[in-house]
């Protein structure tokens, strides 16, 4: 019931399945470095199909899921503004042109890749991103920086992956449970 | 191993990533690295420059990173199996959850479970980037180079690209 009212009042717009394709093909091909910050460039401020709240919702989902986090937030968008026939539409914008155009790009890239000078780049370019995937990490922990329990799993997980060189599997099952534990026995307000 | 057994085994190990990489193919990029130079499929250098590449690239970076790996283990049918194997399983997923975490939106048990999980996943996606850094580090300059676009990223508003474009730069020149 609460679920109707809901949807009653946030007005899902009206969009055709060549518009999903499309948006998703442009975040797709403007996603540089940072997937997330142009799927929220493309919904949320030119196309206004979801509002900032919707897209933090959704987000908050797709980050803690497994996998690719954007393709798993193109299929929420796409379900959300369009069923499962958007969902399916929006993945296919995302990848196939994109895979296509990026696979031939980077064969071309590797075929080359020993060549000194593009090597040179390369590590240069490697770099930067390993730290810039750290620094999305920090952003994403800026919520959490007041919560002891917080930082302590954070650091674990960090710890257990990067020194001592557990197998993610082990590391995600015994940390996630104690962390929601936790989080359960913290008895903050909520959000 | 043969190139069809090869190719099985690194679409069974992606697909069991896609479905337990919390946080995103990065928190996975440690694992997949060791798995991948265990098999000798690649070096350590091949991984990262493979790295660099798909961050150089629009598009589904992650995606392509797996392609790229499993074309080197079995052309481009395991490129393909690779790549759809990075995405189907853990969307599959997603798509699932994504009904009942729309159904159940408004019950308390939600902020909980993502508060929870939350810190884990963080720790796995600097884990991530700290493992890459570490396999292309050729002493201080790199370090340096990753701090400073860590921290470019994390204080300003600067497009990303053009971060990774100044890198390809410093990088070209010879200073790393």
């Amino acid at each position: 019931m609460t679920d109707v009212v809901r949807r009653a009042a946030t007005h899902p717009p009206v969009v055709s399945l060549r518009d999903l394709f499309l948006a998703f093909l442009q975040v797709s091909l403007s996603a540089l470095g940072g997937g997330m910050v142009w799927a929220r460039q493309v919904l949320v401020e030119q196309r206004r199909w979801l509002d900032e709240q919707e897209f933090a919702d959704i987000l908050s989902l797709c980050q803690f899921m497994p996998g690719p986090n954007i393709a798993s937030m193109t299929l929420c968008v796409g379900a959300r503004l369009h069923g499962t026939s958007g969902a399916l539409v929006s993945l296919a914008g995302f990848i196939v042109i994109p895979w296509t155009l990026g696979f031939a790009l980077g064969a071309l890239y590797l075929h080359y890749a020993h060549f000194g000078p593009l090597q040179d780049i390369l590590r240069g370019i490697s770099a930067a991103a390993a730290g810039m995937v750290m620094a999305v990490g920090f952003k994403l922990l800026t919520p959490h920086r007041r919560r002891p329990a917080a930082l302590l799993f954070a650091a674990l997980g960090f710890a257990g992956l990067a020194f001592v060189r557990l197998p993610l599997v082990v590391v995600v099952l015994v940390l996630a449970p104690l962390s929601i534990a936790a989080a359960y026995f913290e008895r903050r307000p909520i959000r | 191993m043969s190139t069809g057994s090869a190719s099985t085994a690194l679409v069974s190990h992606l697909t069991l990533l896609s479905l337990i990489s919390f946080g995103g193919i990065p928190a996975a990029l440690p694992d997949l690295r060791d798995y991948v130079i265990a098999h000798q499929w690649m070096t350590d250098q091949d991984f990262a420059n493979c790295f660099a590449v798909v961050q150089a690239i629009p598009g589904p970076n992650m995606i392509l990173l797996t392609s790229f790996i499993g074309w080197q283990v079995g052309g481009l049918p395991a490129a393909i199996a690779a790549g759809l194997a990075t995405f189907v399983p853990s969307c599959a997923l997603c798509f699932a959850s994504f009904q009942v975490w729309d159904r159940f939106r408004d019950t308390g048990w939600q902020p909980i479970v993502r508060r929870g999980l939350a810190p884990v996943t963080i720790g796995l996606v600097v884990a991530g980037g700290f493992v890459v850094a570490r396999a292309g580090d050729t002493g201080w300059a790199s370090a340096a180079l990753t701090v400073a676009a860590g921290a470019l990223l994390l204080v300003t508003r600067v497009n990303p690209l053009w971060i990774i474009a100044a890198a390809g730069v410093i990088g070209g020149c010879g200073l790393l």
